[in-house]
C-alpha cells in the first residue's frame, strides 16, 4: 500500500512543479506574443461559426458584437449553428438574417445527433474559408477580435488558435467571483505560459480558431467527444499544427450562477478529457508523430490533469489506511506528511498561480478571496471524482454519455 | 479541576484561527471592492492614430480662438478646462512662439496649436502637444511629447518625440532623429539614415533617400511580380524536421514550416509563406508571395520581395533594396529588435517593439 502512495505523491510533486514554472514563468520569463502585433495585412475570408442551442438569452448580443468588428465585410461571413434549438433561437437568428443582408449565413439544424462537435461538423458544409473563427453564443467579442484571431494563420506551422475568456458576470455571487479568479489562472498564467515555453496551448472550442486545411487533414470535428476542443488540440499536435495563445485577445464570456450548473460543466470537462486521454495519452507519449518532446511531456500533463481529483482523494485514504495499519511506521509517517504537504505546498501552488494572474491583470483587491477558493477546489475534486467513476463503470452499467449544455443567466435584451 | 472551559476555549482559539484568513475574504465578497469584470474596451482596435484621434478632439475646444487667431494674424493664451496652459499661433512669424512667458528657456510648457505652417527654429523642447494646421517643419536637435499634423511633418536631423506623433500628409525625419511609440502617416513616411523607431504605420514607409528606393526594380514593382506566375498548391504544407537550406534559383509552390533553422538561396521563389524554428536567413533577389516568421532571427537579404507579414520573434535585419507588402496589399513586418537599411521600402506597418533603427547602406 506504502508505493502505490509513494507513487501518487511523486505525481502530485510533478504537478505541484508544473504550476510553479508556469508562474514563474509568467512573472519573470521572456513573454511571447508573436502575432500580435499584425495590424496590417491583406485578411484572408473567414467564416465565423456561433454555435447556439437554445441560446434566445444571448445569441442577439454576440451578432450584434460581430456586426460591429474592425474586420473587412466582404471578407467576413458569420454562420450561426442553431443546433435543434426549441426556444426563440431561430426567430433571433433570422431577424439578423434579414437586417444585415449577406453578412450572415444562418445554419438551422432540426436534427441528428446531439453535441457541439456534430452540429460543427454538419455545418462544414456552408465554410469555404481556410481560416474557421468559432465561439459560443454567450461570447461578445470586441471589435479588434477577429483580426487578432485571425492574424496567427499568417504563420503555416499554426493549425488552431485560441484567445482569453474574460467572465463577464463577475459580481454576482461567491461562485462567479471564485470562477473569475480561476480563469485569471488558468489563462493569464497557465495557457501564456505554454505558449511561453512552447508547449501545448489548449484549445478551448470559443474565442478560438482552426486552419480549414489542418482540419481536414485530421478527419474534421470528432462528434464523438464530449469536448471537441482538448480533441482538436491533441489531433492538431499529433498532426503536427501548431495550437497557439493570445492572451491579449479578450472575450468576455458569462460563467455559472449556480453550483449545480458549474458541476455539470466541469464534469462533461472531466469526461472530454479523459476520453482524450484514453484516445491519445499513451500515443503523444511514446508514438511516433510530429510534437516535440517537451510537448509530449506537457500534452500528457496536461490531459491527466481531471485525472489528479480521485488520485488525489485516493491518496488521503491510502494514507489514513497506512497511518493506522501500523505496521512500518516511519513509511507511514512520510506518506502522511507527504500527502499533508501536498495540501499545503501543492494547493499553495494554484494560489500562486491565481495570485500572480490578479497582480498581472491589475487586480488586487479581488487576491483577498484566495482563501474560499479551498471550497470551489474541494466541490470540484469530488465532482470530478464522481465524473471519473461514472465515466470508469459506464462500460458495466450501460450508462450513456450525452452532452449537457451550460445553462444562461443573462436577461435578453 | 473542570476540563470544560480549557476545550472550549481551545476550541474558539482554533476556530478563530481557521476564520482569521477568510476575513478579508468574506469582507471583500460583502463589499465587492473589486468584482468588475477584468476591463476589456471592446472598442479598442489598436489604432495607431488613437492618441492622434482623442488628441484632436482634445484641441477641438480651440477651433474658435483658432479661426479668430488665424484671420486677424494674432495669437491667444489661456487654460483649457483640465488646467493645461494653452497658445493659439495665428501668425507664422515664429518670434510670438519664444516671446518670455511662453518659453522657460529653450522649453515650451505649453499646448501649441499652430493654424498657420509653423517652422520652428532648432534645439526646443516641446513638453506638451503640438497640434498643427498647416505644414510642421521642427528645427534640429529639437524634442517633443507629441505632435498632431493636419499636413506634412519634416523633423530635422536629431530630433526626438518621446509620445506620438502623427501627420495627415507626409513624414520626414531626417538622420538621426528618435522616434519613441508611435510615428504615423496618412501619406508617405520617410526615415534617414540613424533614426530610431518603434511603431510606424503609413501606406507607405521608406527608410533612408525615398527616390532610391522608389528606383530601379521596385518603381516597377508596386505589386509582388506575377509576370511568370507561379500555379500554388492552395494551402498545402511541407514539414521538414531540423535545419533545411533551399537551392538558389529554386521555386517552391506550397508552404515550408522547418523545426530548425531555414536558408532561403538567391533568387528563390516562394508562392506560399515559410516559416522557421530557428533563424532565418533569406539570400538577395528572394520572392516570397506569402508570410515569412521566424520563431528566433531572421536576416533578409538585398532587393527581396515579401507579400505577407514579416515576423521574428527575436531580431531582423532587412537588407536595402527589400519591399514588404504593396499598395494594394499592405503588411506589417513586427520584431522585437529591427536594423532596416536604407532604400527599403514598407507598405502598412513596422513594428520593433523594443529598438528599431535605419542603418546606412553599406
Amino acid at each position: 500500500m506504502i508505493y502505490p502512495l509513494f507513487g501518487i505523491v511523486l505525481l502530485i510533486c510533478i504537478y505541484t512543479m508544473r504550476h510553479y514554472l508556469f508562474t514563474l514563468n509568467r512573472l519573470f520569463g521572456f513573454q511571447r506574443h508573436p502575432y500580435i502585433d499584425i495590424d496590417t495585412a491583406d485578411w484572408p475570408p473567414v467564416t465565423v461559426l456561433v454555435a447556439a442551442h437554445n441560446e434566445e438569452k444571448v445569441v442577439a448580443h454576440i451578432l450584434t458584437a460581430l456586426m460591429k468588428v474592425s474586420y473587412p465585410e466582404e471578407k467576413l461571413l458569420i454562420v450561426p449553428v442553431n443546433d435543434r434549438s426549441t426556444d426563440r433561437t431561430r426567430e433571433i437568428i433570422d431577424t439578423f438574417v434579414q437586417a444585415h443582408p449577406g453578412r450572415i449565413r444562418p445554419f438551422h439544424r432540426t436534427g441528428g445527433k446531439g453535441g457541439k462537435a456534430a452540429a460543427l461538423k454538419d455545418a462544414m458544409g456552408m465554410v469555404e474559408t481556410e481560416v474557421i473563427l468559432i465561439f459560443d453564443a454567450d461570447y461578445i467579442p470586441g471589435t479588434a477580435l477577429v483580426k487578432q484571431l485571425v492574424a496567427p494563420f499568417f504563420d503555416p506551422e499554426v493549425g488552431g488558435v485560441m484567445g482569453r475568456v474574460v467572465p463577464l458576470n463577475v459580481g454576482r455571487n461567491l461562485l462567479t467571483r471564485l470562477l473569475d479568479l480561476e480563469r485569471a489562472g488558468g489563462y493569464q498564467v497557465d495557457q501564456q505560459a505554454r505558449m511561453n515555453l512552447r508547449l501545448v496551448p489548449q484549445h478551448g472550442g470559443t474565442v478560438a480558431g482552426v486552419r480549414l486545411s489542418a482540419l481536414r487533414e485530421i478527419g474534421g470535428w470528432n462528434e464523438n467527444s464530449l469536448t471537441e476542443d482538448t480533441d482538436l488540440t491533441y489531433r492538431l499536435l499529433l498532426a503536427g499544427w501548431k495550437t497557439v495563445y493570445q492572451n491579449r485577445s479578450e472575450c468576455y464570456e458569462e460563467v455559472p450562477e449556480t453550483w449545480p450548473v458549474r458541476i455539470k460543466q466541469i464534469q462533461r470537462w472531466a469526461k472530454g478529457h479523459n476520453q482524450a486521454l484514453a484516445n491519445y495519452g499513451f500515443r503523444l507519449l511514446f508514438g511516433k508523430h510530429l510534437a516535440t518532446s517537451r510537448e509530449r511531456v506537457d500534452g500528457f500533463l496536461l490531459l491527466g490533469v481531471y485525472m489528479m481529483a480521485p488520485i488525489t482523494m485516493l491518496a488521503w485514504i491510502l494514507a489514513l489506511a497506512v497511518f493506522y495499519q501500523g505496521t512500518s511506521p516511519l513509511h507511514g509517517i512520510i506518506a502522511v506528511l507527504s500527502v499533508t504537504a501536498y495540501a499545503a505546498v501543492g494547493n499553495f501552488a494554484a494560489f500562486f498561480e491565481i495570485a500572480a494572474a490578479a497582480r498581472l491583470d491589475s487586480t488586487p483587491e479581488r487576491i483577498r478571496l484566495l482563501p474560499l477558493l479551498i471550497f470551489a477546489f474541494l466541490v470540484s475534486i469530488v465532482a470530478v471524482s464522481r465524473a471519473v467513476v461514472s465515466q470508469l463503470t459506464a462500460p458495466l452499467t450501460g450508462a450513456q454519455f450525452h452532452w449537457d449544455k451550460t445553462e444562461r443567466f443573462r436577461s435578453p435584451s | 479541576m473542570n476540563p470544560l472551559p480549557a476545550t472550549a476555549f481551545l476550541a474558539f482559539a482554533a476556530a478563530l484561527l481557521f476564520a482569521l484568513p477568510l476575513l478579508p475574504a468574506i469582507a471583500e465578497l460583502r463589499k465587492k471592492h473589486d468584482a468588475q469584470p477584468l476591463r476589456v474596451n471592446p472598442e479598442y482596435a489598436g489604432d495607431i492614430r488613437h492618441f492622434a484621434r482623442g488628441f484632436r478632439s482634445y484641441a477641438d475646444a480651440l477651433r474658435q480662438p483658432l479661426q479668430e487667431c488665424v484671420a486677424a494674424h494674432s495669437t491667444a493664451t489661456g487654460k483649457l478646462h483640465n488646467g493645461d496652459r494653452y497658445l493659439v499661433l495665428g501668425d507664422s512669424d515664429n518670434r510670438v512662439l519664444l516671446r518670455e512667458g511662453n518659453m522657460s528657456g529653450t522649453s515650451c510648457p505649453l499646448v501649441v496649436v499652430a493654424g498657420i505652417d509653423l517652422a520652428l527654429p532648432p534645439g526646443l523642447t516641446f513638453l506638451k502637444e503640438i497640434y498643427a494646421c498647416g505644414q510642421f517643419i521642427g528645427g534640429a536637435e529639437s524634442t517633443y511629447r507629441a505632435i498632431c499634423g493636419e499636413k506634412g511633418i519634416h523633423l530635422q536631423h536629431n530630433s526626438k518625440v518621446t509620445r506620438w506623433v502623427h501627420a495627415a500628409g507626409d513624414f520626414e525625419a531626417d538622420r538621426n532623429c528618435d522616434l519613441y511609440g508611435r510615428a504615423s502617416s496618412d501619406g508617405e513616411m520617410s526615415l534617414h539614415s540613424g533614426c530610431f523607431f518603434q511603431r510606424l504605420n503609413a501606406p507607405r514607409i521608406a527608410t533612408g533617400s525615398a527616390s532610391v528606393a522608389t528606383g530601379s526594380r521596385l518603381s516597377a514593382a508596386s505589386d509582388i511580380p506575377t509576370e511568370k506566375p507561379v500555379p500554388a498548391k492552395p494551402n498545402s504544407r511541407r514539414l521538414i524536421e531540423g535545419d533545411w537550406e533551399i537551392q538558389s534559383g529554386a521555386v517552391i509552390t506550397e508552404n515550408i514550416v522547418t523545426r530548425g533553422s531555414l536558408r532561403i538561396g538567391s533568387g528563390v521563389r516562394i508562392a506560399g509563406s515559410a516559416k522557421s524554428s530557428g533563424e532565418m536567413v533569406v539570400g538577395p533577389d528572394v520572392v516570397v508571395e506569402g508570410s515569412l516568421i521566424s520563431a528566433a532571427s531572421m536576416h533578409i537579404g538585398p532587393r527581396g520581395l515579401i507579400g505577407g507579414p514579416v515576423i521574428a520573434e527575436r531580431a531582423m535585419v532587412i537588407e536595402s533594396g527589400t519591399q514588404c507588402g504593396s499598395v494594394g496589399s499592405p503588411t506589417t513586418v513586427s520584431a522585437p529588435l529591427i536594423d532596416a537599411e536604407e532604400e527599403c521600402l514598407f507598405f502598412g506597418t513596422l513594428w520593433a517593439r523594443e529598438h528599431g533603427h535605419v542603418v546606412p547602406k553599406p
